[in-house]
């Protein structure tokens, strides 16, 4: 009892200093000064030190904006031609269903990544960890993190959809209301899976802990499945069929349940149309109000799933957190695994010091979830695509099916080359400058410096090659490609392999950056930027250079054309001299990087 | 002013802190000392409401910790382990938002930033981004934000990690003077002399369990036979009471009462 009382009377002795505290919206004012101080440094440090990447990036994303923006013009008018204006039936079906398909699927994607992000920022941060032991409003610190995983969820989606709509109303010659509520449609649109992602996030947290990501594996298997199923029996029909009435009708029925009345999409979709079309000459047909009462639909959604979200983020987020910070934690006993003696095996000509280096990284590499898991959503995601590209093989004599065919074979080529260029840039690049805290292991072996740098080499050049050539492989063999055609890339394909490792491991030796520990914020860098200039440069220069000799000597065997004004003797003879350039510029581009990077490597100080 | 009354915090099986009793007054100052995995850690992360005791409770002041969270991190200021900074944030901007969140007005948080920026000489560098300082001047700005409220509580992992002699020193003074001062200070540490040279008493955890607190003078009574430093009684007392701790459980123990009396 007399400890109560003098604790009711301490309580009061500091009842100023608690009275004090900040209130929900100052605490709210504070965090976003805190981001705007944030995002001014980041600005200014961007203009004054990493000027290239910042123009490329805005650079890419302008082209990225127009393409998009002509791609989407191009399709509205089509359809336009095909179905009439706004206002004709069959406009409306047509244009509601692309509308309803396309923010349907974006709805997904922006709940799981406003979910995945937030989890991230909520339970595996070291900011929030400092925040949870200050006086901050649980709440408060949801909203805040929240905010963030917006709008890195969301950025894509602006960026995707906003050419689209533009177009569409370019297109359809909309009213000028029709851009006023364009931007207001999209922002209470995207908030809403953006709150649904982040609240199904702290619930699965607060429930399952432990089985959060074998749930988030399930659910987006699911979705994947019911995906695929649709496109594959959608597209599955004779060429003869496909973009028919009976094609279409089944397709319309197929694809309903992305029109239900009570998603998101379909009230952004509706808003849009209405907003677009033209008034009818009855008096009360309003489409401004129309529209608008679609807007004020997704506002006072958003508006109350963004309450709901800080009422479950007050309630269930701390809870949440001591739950998933207090699980046992799993003892990982790791042993030799039957890739690393495999490895070992497989590099028994090379000396033993460089064997055990290539192992070192190998084992770093599979147990790196971040580098592994990106590597096979992409390279997943190819094979994906490369499987399903066998639309040509129906009316194989027809000469511009050839021409196609020849073209999109070379194109998958220098998506792999591409893709492989942003890997070897993301991880491979960064491999020396991480090797900065521990050089005083590696530099006081008894070893060769310059064997460390080749261990390097050979395991990017050795690791990359094995699936980019089974990738362009599947797509060739799916494109049926003769047989010449597929050596002359699987040909490519190594010299792009030795070529952008090469780079990235003599740029990477040149310019390391030892004090940063966070390989991405290393490729992010100028010498990674640069990596990854110079490598999309090489990729477009060896495709070039064998693809238009390739298609003009095949195009001329394959479809028994007799070119007068080039002979064959010629076009073998540009095929010869392309590949020989080809062969030329890989050696160039693997060997200047990396003799660099072992000059650079030798004097290195750490 | 902070009270661990039977906290116990478990990670599934595993017990890393078994009903911890401790108490630390104001004006002083208290080591915990103890192996890695001794559960030191554990037991901050439950005071500053990084972590909610399984059983047991913690509080600070009047305040239960886990149901008054907010009036309890205003009585604390915490210095962790691995300590935290905006990196595009200079220490100024870093210090004022800090100040700010405690309830500070922008006038009173410009001149408490200016008196811990002079405390632990932060000027040459205080609108520098964070990002460029060395570990040192990193630490340094992180006890300037512990303090920039004056916490009644001052709790401080791990401080001397990484630090040169200059700043040691800078440290160890500030932290006895902040004691003596009137406020209370928590501090878990690896560095025995530092305990020794400054701590009022010491709290020896091993194994999950607490199995010393007193003074230094207290220690040497209870470990007869070693003579010398904190250092030497130290590890004998681990080192015993693991064998003790595994054939009968039980703890070494002197009262904070008898610590006071002596």
């Amino acid at each position: 009892m007399s400890a109560n009382l003098e604790s009711e009377s301490s309580a009061s002795d500091y009842l100023d200093q608690i009275e004090r505290l900040p209130t929900h919206e100052r605490e709210g004012q504070l965090f976003w000064k805190l981001r705007l101080r944030e995002s001014r440094s980041q600005l200014r440090h961007l203009f004054a030190n990493a000027r290239m990447r910042t123009s490329l990036v805005i650079s890419l994303s302008i082209f990225f904006w127009v393409g998009l923006f002509v791609l989407f013009y191009l399709g509205f008018d089509f359809v336009v031609g095909q179905v009439g204006l706004p206002g004709a039936t069959y406009h409306a079906q047509t244009v509601h269903f692309v509308f309803t398909l396309f923010f349907m699927s974006l709805q997904i994607m922006l709940i799981f990544s406003s979910g995945i992000i937030l989890y991230g920022g909520l339970y595996a941060s070291q900011e929030t960890d400092h925040l949870l032991t200050m006086p901050v409003r649980d709440s408060r610190l949801v909203l805040y993190r929240f905010q963030e995983a917006l709008f890195f969820s969301s950025w894509g989606f602006f960026l995707l959809a906003s050419p689209m709509m533009i177009a569409y109303g370019v297109v359809v010659t909309a009213p000028w209301y029709y851009y006023v509520y364009l931007p207001w449609l999209m922002i209470s649109f995207a908030y809403i899976p953006c709150v649904l992602g982040a609240i199904t996030c702290l619930l699965l947290i607060s429930r399952v802990p432990h089985l959060r990501r074998i749930v988030v594996g399930i659910i987006a298997l699911l979705v994947v499945a019911v995906a695929y199923s649709s496109i594959w029996q959608t597209l599955d029909i004779n060429d003869a069929d496909l973009l028919g009435a009976a094609w279409f009708k089944q397709t319309f029925r197929r694809f309903e349940f992305t029109r239900g009345e009570w998603l998101p999409s379909t009230w952004l979709s509706n808003g849009l149309l209405e907003a677009a079309r033209e008034q009818t000459g009855d008096p009360g047909d309003l489409p401004w109000f129309q529209s608008g009462k679609y807007l004020i639909v997704l506002l006072s959604n958003a508006l109350f799933l963004h309450v709901v979200l800080l009422w479950v983020g007050g309630t269930v987020y701390r809870p949440s957190y001591y739950g998933l910070n207090t699980r046992q934690a799993r003892e990982t006993h790791v042993h030799m695994a039957w890739i690393d003696r495999l490895a070992e095996k497989l590099l028994w000509f090379l000396p033993r010091e460089t064997q055990l280096l290539i192992v070192k990284d190998i084992r770093l590499f599979r147990r790196d979830p971040v580098q592994w898991s990106q590597f096979i959503i992409f390279f997943g995601l190819l094979m994906l695509y490369f499987a399903n590209i066998d639309r040509f093989r129906q009316h194989r004599q027809d000469i511009s099916v050839l021409a196609w065919v020849n073209i999109v074979s070379f194109l998958n080529l220098a998506v792999v080359g591409l893709i492989l260029s942003t890997f070897t840039t993301r991880f491979i690049y960064p491999l020396i400058s991480l090797e900065g805290r521990r050089f005083w292991i590696l530099g006081r072996l008894p070893i060769e410096r310059d064997s460390i740098l080749w261990g390097k080499f050979l395991f990017a050049a050795c690791g990359s090659w094995l699936p980019c050539a089974g990738l362009v492989l599947a797509s060739d063999v799916m494109l049926r490609v003769s047989i010449q055609v597929i050596a002359i890339h699987q040909f490519i394909c190594l010299l792009l392999c030795i070529g952008l490792s090469g780079m990235a491991v003599g740029l990477g030796a040149t310019m390391p950056d030892f004090r940063e520990q966070s390989p991405s914020k290393i490729a992010a860098g100028f010498g990674g930027t640069l990596n990854l200039v110079l490598s999309a440069i090489f990729i477009l220069l060896t495709v070039l250079l064998t693809a238009l000799p390739c298609h003009f000597y095949f195009m001329a065997s394959e479809s028994r054309l007799q070119t007068q004004m080039v002979p064959p003797a010629n076009l073998q003879l540009w095929l010869t001299l392309g590949l020989v350039g080809v062969v030329m510029l890989a050696a160039v581009v693997t060997i200047v990087p990396l003799s660099y990077g072992l000059r650079a490597f030798r004097k290195l100080e750490v | 002013m902070i009270h661990f009354e039977d906290a116990t915090r478990t990670f599934g099986n595993r017990t890393a802190v078994e009903k911890l009793n401790l108490s630390v007054g104001k004006g002083e100052l208290v080591a915990l000392l103890g192996h890695n995995g001794a559960g030191k850690t554990t037991s901050i992360k439950m005071l500053v409401g990084l972590l909610q005791p399984s059983s047991g409770q913690v509080k600070v002041g009047p305040f239960v910790v886990s149901e008054n969270l907010r009036e309890a991190s205003r009585l604390v200021g915490y210095v962790p382990d691995q300590p935290f900074l905006y990196e595009k944030l200079s220490a100024r901007e870093f210090l004022e938002f800090v100040a700010e969140l405690y309830g500070l007005t922008a006038t009173e948080a410009r001149s408490a930033v200016q008196r811990e920026v002079e405390r632990f000489q932060l000027g040459a560098f205080q609108d520098r981004l964070t990002e460029s300082y060395s570990h040192g001047m990193r630490q340094r700005t992180v006890f300037a934000a512990a303090l920039i409220h004056q916490p009644e509580v001052l709790v401080v992992d791990e401080p001397m990690v990484g630090l040169d002699p200059q700043c040691i020193r800078l440290v160890k003074d500030f932290l006895r003077a902040y004691a003596d001062s009137g406020k209370t200070v928590l501090m878990s540490t690896h560095t025995l002399g530092m305990a020794e040279e400054i701590a009022d008493r010491v709290a020896v955890m091993n194994a999950s369990k607490l199995v010393f607190e007193g003074t230094v003078a207290q220690l040497r009574e209870k470990v007869p036979g070693v003579l010398g430093t904190l250092e030497s009684l130290y590890l004998a007392l681990t080192n015993e009471s693991v064998t003790e701790g595994n054939v009968n459980g039980d703890i070494i123990k002197i009262s904070s009462s008898q610590a006071i009396e002596h």
